[in-house]
């Protein structure tokens, strides 16, 4: 038998599995908080309950919110990402500029998870894959035959900036983590750039889904 | 908080094409032993894996099995959706992957025991059909590994 949590209401009273928990919290968060084990014990106890009803299926809504933290409350990001596109003579100096001001971060933040990274699915290091992508857009072309390699390069590189942002102990709110790296630092523009000539070519558009989430590539357009 | 209506209408609209009719006859078992003597499997569609193993495709209906007794914090993700939030499973595996959780649990006596095997699949860019022959697969597993209770996360 099984029980569990579901994220997005509709879809589960939708497929109707035996038993499921909806939750309000945001997608990637299932049990609700991270580095709260009470908290995450209250969710699954709830979702264990539902094994004792005599009918199914259960789809039962979990009542307890995750706590909203406000950003003034968060930690500072520890880098400041003043440049602007137009300002950038090269994408191959920008990018390893700006790897290289994260990197101290990167470490800091891994010492305080006592090793945890989540880096390390691409063979090469965060830096050469910076300047692989500063190749790709320099000169204008596309990883059509590394498309494998470019998308454990893509999440590499940007666990490796959220990693960093959130170096210091603290609780961080997503939305505001996602916003800095999509709308303030180099390389979520290279990516974003990247996208869009991924959008662009027929054979490679449906690709373009997993390099940027729609919500950044709306912001971008909006800004433009 | 969450909810589909605090969404963009764009984004309402696109999980909304995730909703699909059950698959096959409803399936229900009712509980007819505790809780507290139950051997528990965790099942996940986060794209999870340890750092060496193959990582996940772009689409891709494979599962990667994760032994109950390595160290759940060497776990990476590969998933392909880029619409979720990824910093709170970086700061903490137990969000999304509950294994400690569990492991409290057993040791508390609140459930009876885990499995010596949980697995992750990664639940983006195919119908729930693709991922069908895997799931049968799986199921045999866990009943090899006499488990008697499964707990779902999705991301």
């Amino acid at each position: 038998m099984t029980t569990g949590i579901s994220l997005i209401r509709e879809n589960t009273a939708s497929m109707q599995p035996p038993r499921a928990l909806w939750v309000s919290f945001p997608l990637g968060r299932p049990l609700g908080k991270p580095g709260d084990p009470a908290f995450q014990h209250r969710v699954i106890s709830a979702a264990l309950d539902l094994l004792n009803r005599n009918d199914g299926p259960v789809l039962e809504d979990y009542q307890e919110d995750a706590p909203q933290i406000e950003i003034e409350h968060a930690p500072a990001c520890p880098v400041t990402f003043a440049k602007k596109t137009s300002d950038i003579e090269g994408w191959t100096e920008a990018l390893r500029a700006e790897v290289e001001a994260l990197k101290p971060w990167h470490d800091l933040g891994r010492r305080r998870k006592k090793g945890r990274t989540l880096v390390g699915l691409s063979s090469l290091s965060v830096m050469d894959n910076a300047l692989k992508f500063a190749d790709l857009l320099e000169n204008n072309e596309l990883p059509v035959t590394e498309l494998k390699w470019f998308k454990a390069a893509l999440e590499d590189t940007k666990v490796f900036y959220l990693e960093a942002i959130t170096a210091q102990p603290g609780a961080y709110e997503h939305t505001y983590i996602e916003q800095i790296f999509w709308s303030e630092t180099l390389m979520g523009k290279a990516m974003l750039a990247l996208h869009e000539r991924f959008s662009d070519d027929d054979g490679l558009s449906a690709f373009a889904r997993i390099m940027a989430p729609r919500s950044a590539v709306s912001g971008a357009k909006k800004r433009t | 908080m969450v909810r589909l209506k605090d969404l963009s209408e764009a984004e309402q609209a696109h999980l909304l094409t995730k909703n699909d009719p059950p698959l096959g006859p409803s399936a229900w078992n009712r509980l007819n032993q505790n809780i507290n003597t139950l051997r528990f499997a965790l099942i996940t569609t986060a794209g999870l894996h340890f750092r060496d193993d193959l990582a996940f495709e772009f689409a891709d209906a494979t599962f990667r099995p994760i032994a109950g007794d390595e160290n759940a914090d060497d776990l990476v993700m590969s998933h392909s959706s880029v619409n979720f939030d990824k910093s709170g499973f970086a700061e903490d595996v137990n969000l999304v992957f509950p294994i400690e959780r569990f492991r409290e649990l057993r040791d508390a006596g609140k459930i009876g025991s885990l499995a010596d095997i949980h697995y992750s699949f990664m639940g983006a860019g195919l119908e729930p059909a693709a991922y069908e022959a895997n799931a049968v697969q799986v199921a045999g597993m866990l009943k090899q590994d006499k488990v008697d209770a499964v707990f779902l996360t999705p991301v």
